[in-house]
């Protein structure tokens, strides 16, 4: 087991590689550099490129992508253009927000998803069944952003329950958790409903039902049991992208976390924070991810068995 | 004879005509049934035959993006149904105008990954081996990335316009149509009939792409149809973060960004762009979900 | 036979699956009676009703689309028909339980076997985790596992072992009455002897009733104290074992034994019975038989068979007896 997990994670090594070396090639492309941004307007073009030379910027880009991978593995992404600031540290500096708000966010998901999944698999085309699936469907076609607007227009300008902006109190999760939640819970209803429609009709849960097992705890323990994997899996990689994909959520609440950061460093043309921030999030993305992948191996002996082999 | 030779012929053209008529048609049949799926394409169709008229009948310079001061944020009111926004713009016009880049936008970032991904899948899919590995697992690389961070950087890398909105949107679910075109190849794959086409000699490439690709249509037509839906809600997302369509044009996700400068005394702006696009995206949605039952009504059950 | 020793008593059971292209008619009105220790083979074709026959006595029809259209089955004095859901998941695997067809896949994948045996014993006992466990791996021993092997899941256990298994959760509480749905049909021949052994075994250990249904008549033979034949919903025949293989009178029990290879007479042909089972959406007005009985007459077209008893012990289902002179090809031994 162990050995599969140090594996998996060895694995993981150059996908990094891979990852960081496409998002640094994109940055890379774009339009102005540090010297252009740091120096103003009233340094001339021969001492900007003077600049450039000594900061090496004119070194082909394979030497500066493995500079700035040597870097990322001591911790250092380099500073902020804009705050001068160190990359590295301000993105840890914001990373427990976005935590706080992925995990409440996916805790909201999974506790609307599931029993609704559950319900609609059990009364299947039933009118339970089909509302569910419209609530689903809705929930896939409402754009987080405007979500969350309509949430601070209604609970928070005109029922004035919750604040509209910030991160200060358990209060102020809410509107934002909901928002980054709603949008999660309709895939993973959808799945939970398909993984359950599967299992439900397997044999073993007669044999559970023969033996005097109540319906509910046939359908909670042995059914939901034996589909948890699809389940668990939409929902890894739902908190994956909402640890980098609630940009959204957190440019409307104005949530500072690392969404935030990395569209106020676009603004800003803060290109070193912008690289090293969308680097390091699809790497916490990615290792989230795995960590999904190894707990199936708990909840599923066969795979386990497969993994020990 | 020669008569004989005519007839069997062109009744035989006639019966696989048929045949494949049948089976568009059965798909219809089941579609129909479907009374969301139908509701969704009467929308969808709807609000294209719409974008189509508004190009014809609203004068941009004047009617979307002039400014007209006196009028400026009315609320709704039989003059402007949806009212005017901070230049004096009618909301309703600007909706009706920009429900062409929402669906151009959508449909071609689409395609860009239907023509990328697709082949790509098709191909490690017939393949196996090594390139099989090298597709997929480049795909597993792009996938980790979080698409619409994928689709942040392009644009911050590119510039902030249409096309460049377009293709970002695109690259970002490559993977997706990979894997499935993939999965869906390797179904098909083992068939006898493709067995048969390659004793015939047929070549590869045309293995591929006359018998395989049309025989496995249907779950990625499916992909295609429910990746517009959210190509859509990305493309509305970047610009609404400024980094996709750019002001003064009526995209709704930036009037959504200019709404929202006034949410606390004027919220009517930021209701109804975001309306429009929930209601396009769910009619797109509600085809997808009808397009799969109907292909394969196993997955109903 | 005191009439204490009855356990089960079903009278005119019918159960319907009504789906939207129109009612299966599966179960027509049967009675059936269950002794103390005495076997009952089940035997028919594939769609008989001999399946949904044992789920009702269980209560697990499907619903929707099964429904309960009649009758009663009592089990000890009382109608289980009229129980709470809560009384009825008390009876379960307590009074009644069973055993599926197919070990594959009748065994939860993702719990060990011991917790599946112990989760029986919990539900019906008042005993603790660890007792219930212990209990659970003597009973692995007693159908011939190693009770060490409680804690493995069911993908490590063979065909053969998970079907004892199996055998292990339905006899956990020790049932009065224990319902084995083909309990064989799924294993190698060499096990099935292995299997059916057991169960005789434990029968006779626990005084059991067995219901056991199968369509092989050769597992009959082995088991089987009495048998009743199923076709299309209705018991066509039934007795003693002697009753029905050795004094046959209905024209489809001697189908089925026609049917059979018979090793005394090798060059003998096989007869199948022509034609196949009647839809049960749409059952024939007469005898559901009469449209492959080579018998069959006008009557038996035309007017449903009324039940006739031969013996005390013997009933047949046909109305060609109606005829004092009738025989069936098959002799009498």
């Amino acid at each position: 087991m162990y050995k599969y997990i140090i594996k998996r994670l060895l694995l993981l090594i150059p996908i990094m590689l891979a990852v960081s070396f496409i998002v640094f090639f994109i940055t890379d492309l774009a339009p102005g550099d540090v010297v252009d941004i740091i120096s103003g307007t009233e340094m001339s073009v021969e001492d900007k490129e003077k600049l450039r030379e000594e900061m090496g910027l004119n070194d082909p880009f394979v030497i500066r992508y493995f500079r700035y991978m040597s870097g990322l593995v001591r911790g250092d992404l380099g500073i902020s253009l804009v705050t001068k600031k160190d990359v590295f540290q301000v993105y840890i500096s914001r990373l427990p927000a976005t935590l706080k708000l992925a995990t409440a966010g996916t805790v909201v998901a999974l506790s609307i998803a599931i029993p609704l999944g559950i319900t609609a698999a059990v009364h299947q085309n039933s009118w339970r069944d089909s509302g569910s699936m419209v609530l689903g469907l809705l929930g896939l076609s409402i754009p987080t952003f405007w979500l969350g607007l309509l949430m601070i227009i209604i609970f928070s300008l005109k029922l004035g329950w919750f604040p509209s902006i910030g991160n200060e109190g358990l209060i102020s999760v809410v509107l934002p958790a909901i928002t980054v939640g709603s949008g999660q819970a309709a895939l993973t209803m959808r799945t939970t409903r398909s993984s359950m429609l599967e299992v439900i009709r397997q044999d073993y849960l007669r044999t559970a039902r023969a033996k005097g097992v109540s319906e509910k705890v046939v359908i909670r323990k042995h059914a939901l049991k034996n589909a948890l994997i699809p389940i668990l899996t939409v929902a890894g990689n739902q908190f994956g992208i909402a640890m980098g994909g609630a940009v959204m959520t957190e440019t409307v609440f104005a949530w500072p976390g690392i969404g935030r950061l990395i569209i106020d460093s676009i603004n800003n043309r803060d290109t070193q924070m912008v690289t090293g921030a969308i680097i390091l999030t699809t790497m916490l993305s990615s290792v989230v991810i795995l960590l999904i992948d190894i707990a199936y191996a708990f909840v599923d002996p066969r795979i386990k068995a497969r993994y020990t082999k | 004879m020669d008569k004989t030779n005519v007839v069997t012929k062109s009744s035989v053209a006639a019966s696989r005509k048929y045949k494949k008529n049948s089976q568009l048609y059965e798909i219809w049949r089941n579609f129909r049934k479907n009374k969301g799926a139908v509701l969704g394409l009467t929308v969808l169709s709807i609000i294209i035959i719409t974008s189509i008229i508004a190009n014809f009948v609203i004068d941009y310079e004047t009617q979307i993006i002039r400014q007209v001061v006196p009028e400026r944020l009315q609320r709704p009111s039989w003059k402007h149904p949806f009212g005017t926004d901070q230049y004096g713009r009618d909301i309703l016009l600007r909706i009706l105008y920009g429900s062409r880049y929402s669906l151009s936008v959508g449909i071609v970032a689409v395609m860009v990954s239907l023509a990328i991904g697709g082949v790509m899948g098709v191909i490690a899919g017939y393949m196996g081996g090594i390139i099989e590995n090298i597709i997929m697992r480049s795909c597993d690389v792009f996938a980790s990335i979080p698409a619409l961070l994928l689709a942040i950087c392009i644009t911050t890398a590119f510039g902030a316009n249409t096309l460049i909105l377009m293709i970002s949107v695109g690259v970002a679910s490559v993977p997706a149509f990979a894997r499935v075109a993939r999965a869906a190849v390797m179904t098909v794959r083992d068939n006898e009939y493709i067995e048969a086409a390659r004793a015939a000699g047929a070549t590869r490439m045309r293995i591929m792409f006359t018998h395989i690709l049309p025989n496995c249509m249907a779950p990625i037509m499916v992909q295609t149809t429910m990746r517009v839906g959210s190509a859509i809600i990305t493309a509305s997302s970047l610009s609404f973060l400024g980094l996709g369509v750019p002001p003064p044009a009526p995209e709704w996700g930036s009037m959504l960004s200019e709404g929202r400068s006034f949410i606390r005394d004027y919220s009517y702006m930021t209701m109804f762009p975001g309306l429009a696009i929930v209601i396009t995206v769910l009619a797109i949605n509600l085809i997808g979900d009808g397009l799969r039952d109907a292909m394969d009504p196993k997955l109903k059950r | 036979m005191k009439d204490n020793d009855l356990i089960i008593n079903i009278e005119n059971l019918i159960v319907h699956y009504e789906t939207e292209e129109g009612t299966v008619r599966a179960v027509n009105g049967i009675d059936l009676k269950m002794k103390k220790k005495r076997s009952i083979g089940l035997v028919g074709e594939t769609g008989a009703g001999k399946t949904t026959t044992a789920l009702a006595m269980l209560r697990l029809i499907p619903d929707p689309p099964g429904v309960i259209k009649n009758g009663v089955i009592v089990l000890n004095g009382e109608n289980i028909l009229d129980k709470s859901v809560k009384e009825m998941e008390n009876i379960r695997g307590k009074d009644i339980s069973m055993i599926f067809q197919d070990p594959m896949t009748a065994l939860n994948p993702v719990f060990t076997v011991g917790e599946q045996i112990a989760e029986s014993i919990m539900l019906h006992e008042d005993v603790s985790k660890k007792e219930a466990y212990e209990r659970a791996k003597e009973l692995l021993e007693m159908v011939g596992i190693s009770g060490n092997r409680a804690n493995e899941y069911p993908h490590q256990f063979s065909g053969g072992m998970r079907q004892r298994a199996i055998i292990a959760i339905a006899l956990a509480c020790q049932p009065k009455v224990l319902i084995a749905d083909e309990p064989t049909t799924a294993l190698d021949v060499t096990i099935q002897a292995q299997v059916l052994e057991l169960i005789n075994d434990l029968m006779e250990k626990h005084e059991t009733a067995l219901l056991m249904i199968t369509h092989d008549l050769g597992v009959v033979a082995e088991v089987c104290d009495e048998v009743a034949v199923m076709y299309a919903g209705r018991i066509v025949e039934k007795g003693s074992l002697e009753d029905v293989f050795n004094r046959t009178k209905h024209p489809y029990t001697e189908g089925l034994f026609n049917s059979l290879p018979n090793i005394k007479d090798r060059k003998a042909k096989l007869k199948p019975i022509p034609g196949l089972m009647p839809d049960p959406t749409n059952l024939p007005i007469g005898c559901a038989f009469s449209p492959r009985c080579p018998y069959a007459n006008d009557i038996c077209r035309e007017q449903k068979p009324v039940p006739r008893w031969i013996s005390s012990t013997h009933m047949v289902e046909c109305s060609a007896y109606d005829d004092p002179s009738f025989h069936i090809a098959r002799r009498e031994k």
